[in-house]
């Protein structure tokens, strides 16, 4: 497969955290529909998860919710 | 939770507070592609701690923060049936989707001629192509970078991925990401645990959404040492992530 190369590469990849010849590589490598590769990235966003919640949760300000629910209501009805 | 970790407001939570228990979120998405609005926003409820979390890490304001994930709900709203349907995870693809959403304000690409609309906001179109400046030395570990600097009028680069748009092929099922969130506590810890220097380049990635050769520059480091910070940094919290999970798995 040699697919070998790019397995440091998988999550920076995905944050965009690679420049240069080493993500054209992957974008390329990808694009041809490498199974293994595609596996890797897969699990490569189980990573990113985890970074991602590295956040501690904070609730937002109620009217953000309010602020959607009427949008998503208004986007609903049958009248708009 | 660590001091680089922003939090401790008012509406903090711990990580037990984001594992539920029923509804599920599976249950609620299915009631929301029906249209149910109810179900959608316990959904909201359940899940938008650790997007607004995310977001506020990443952007300077609490409402850059909100806005996204009033943005991000809103495509779920419209995608969550095609991640129901394809068997992915909504929290997963939450995450990445804020994270996506947010560098991409962070980094100035946001409301480039048009006018900032809930409905408006796309994660497909391409950024532009950015350098990085000098005035990103000052930027200390942590911060969230704003790209003040970043070039107007360049053609956007295709093999950037942040321009990319996220496949539903590339996110993992329910079941991995729920064994994720019941081992978070753990799992968080994981920034802690890198050195310094991977982390402050690892913080700069995810969170400031800049590549290698930004990070260098914002570091004052050589570009060398900063991707081999990056990859050792990534390798070990894939590794701690596997560690965690498949011990744990192996005691179920």
């Amino acid at each position: 497969m040699g697919c070998q190369h790019l397995e440091e590469l998988y999550e920076l990849w995905l944050l965009g955290a690679i420049s240069g010849q080493s993500a054209l590589d992957l974008s390329e490598h990808l694009a041809r529909g490498c199974p293994h590769c595609l596996g890797r990235i897969r699990e490569a966003t189980e990573t990113l998860y985890v970074l991602g919640l590295a956040s501690k949760p904070e609730h937002p300000h109620p009217r953000v919710k309010s602020e959607l629910l009427r949008e998503l209501s208004r986007r609903t009805s049958p009248h708009r | 939770m660590t001091s680089e970790l922003k939090g401790g407001a008012t509406g903090s939570l711990d990580a037990q507070d984001l594992i539920t228990e029923e509804p599920s979120v599976d249950i609620l998405l299915a009631r929301a592609a029906q249209g149910d609005l109810e179900a959608f926003g316990a959904l909201y409820d359940q899940l938008a701690p650790r997007v607004y979390g995310l977001a506020a890490r990443i952007l300077p304001s609490q409402q850059q923060a909100e806005e996204v994930v009033q943005e991000v709900f809103l495509k779920l709203w419209s995608e969550g049936p095609q991640l129901g349907i394809a068997g992915k995870s909504v929290a997963a693809w939450l995450v990445l989707t804020t994270r996506a959403a947010a560098v991409h304000r962070v980094r100035g690409e946001h409301g480039r001629g048009h006018t900032t609309k809930l409905a408006e906001t796309t994660l497909e179109r391409p950024p532009r192509k950015t350098k990085a400046k000098t005035s990103l030395r000052t930027v200390t570990a942590g911060d969230s970078v704003r790209r003040s600097g970043a070039a107007q009028g360049e053609p956007a680069n295709p093999h950037d991925s942040r321009a990319r748009t996220l496949s539903l092929a590339w996110l993992p099922p329910p079941a991995a990401v729920d064994l994720l969130d019941q081992r978070m506590v753990l799992l968080r810890k994981v920034l802690d645990q890198l050195p310094k220097p991977q982390r402050e380049a690892l913080e700069l990635a995810v969170f400031g959404g800049l590549n290698d050769n930004e990070i260098a520059t914002a570091l004052g480091e050589p570009l060398g040492k900063v991707r081999t910070s990056l990859r050792a940094a990534l390798t070990f919290v894939k590794h701690r992530r596997r560690a965690v999970c498949g011990t744990w798995a192996a005691n179920i």
